[in-house]
């Protein structure tokens, strides 16, 4: 888990815990595991996305937190005012 | 009990989240363009960890070691390109409207603007094609895409985004892959994308 992946999400959880509260937080992730959405379930797959996701002349090298990485279709307008 | 969230939920939560950019960025590659041998056999070794989706994912890896890269190839041509129109138009305007190219497109553009989100490069096919949306969906959950002014897209902003523009419509076209005549492999996509799509759904019911 990079920097970058953790303090988006813990931003979400941040954003949303005034409302959302930890009980609802927990019920979220329960749910996600018991509908197998597990941490792991994609395995190589999720390098693969990433290592795959693009020829190397169409696509921008840009790989993400959460590995993934620009395809064909978008990409990020804002890439340097934002820091 | 913000010490408690803190000490308890972010690393289980940012897990989570992870992986639901990863579904989405593995949903993205796979109707951006057919699957290779090399990601075929990659798909093939899929093992799903139980419920709907986990036995989604046990199928499409069952549909990937028996499928050949050519086969997909034009079964992929057939499905979303096919000359004189393709089996299925996987664009959110065509399902919200029964046209390509209305309001609910240029309601995304404003949407992706707002998020820092542009059209790559030498792309002609509308923004709401679903491979672009669940990159875009990808995005905002690993934090790539957020406002000009902001910092991350929180859960609300994904769930703004993702009920105008994905939860709208992409269940039914996730649905109607899993029943098309020419689909086989991506019989098996569509099922993936049905169930997490629904599984999201709820996810951000809880949230509220």
């Amino acid at each position: 888990m990079t920097r970058n992946a953790v303090k988006a999400t813990d931003e979400a959880v941040k954003q949303g815990k005034d409302t959302q509260g930890t009980d609802k937080g927990l019920a979220r992730r329960d749910l996600f595991r018991a509908a197998g959405l597990g941490v792991g379930a994609l395995g190589a797959v999720a390098a693969g996305v990433t290592a795959t996701g693009g020829t190397a002349e169409a696509a921008p090298a840009e790989t993400t937190s959460t590995g993934y990485r620009e395809t064909d279709h978008v990409r990020k307008v804002y890439e340097v005012s934002r820091f | 009990m913000s010490s408690a969230v803190d000490h308890i939920v972010p690393p289980a939560v940012a897990e989570e989240e992870l992986f639901r950019a990863q579904v989405y960025a593995l949903l993205a590659r796979l109707f951006a363009r057919a699957p290779d041998a090399a990601f075929l056999t990659a798909l093939g070794g899929l093992a799903g960890e139980g419920g709907e989706f986990g036995a989604a994912l046990d199928r499409l890896a069952e549909a990937a070691r028996d499928s050949d890269p050519a086969a997909v190839e034009e079964e992929f041509t057939t499905l979303f390109i096919g000359v004189g129109g393709s089996e299925r138009t996987p664009y959110g305007s065509f399902y919200l409207t029964g046209f390509l190219n209305e309001k609910p497109l240029a309601e995304l553009r404003v949407a992706m603007a707002r998020l820092g989100i542009a059209r790559a490069d030498g792309v002609t096919e509308p923004e709401d094609h679903i491979a672009a949306l669940c990159e875009m969906m990808a995005g905002l959950i690993g934090g790539e895409f957020a406002p000009e002014d902001g910092d991350t897209v929180g859960l609300d902003g994904q769930r703004a985004f993702f009920d105008r523009h994905v939860g709208s419509w992409a269940g039914r076209f996730f649905a109607d892959l899993e029943t098309s005549p020419s689909a086989r492999f991506y019989r098996a996509v569509g099922a993936v994308g049905r169930s997490f799509l629904a599984v999201e759904a709820r996810a951000f019911d809880l949230a509220a």
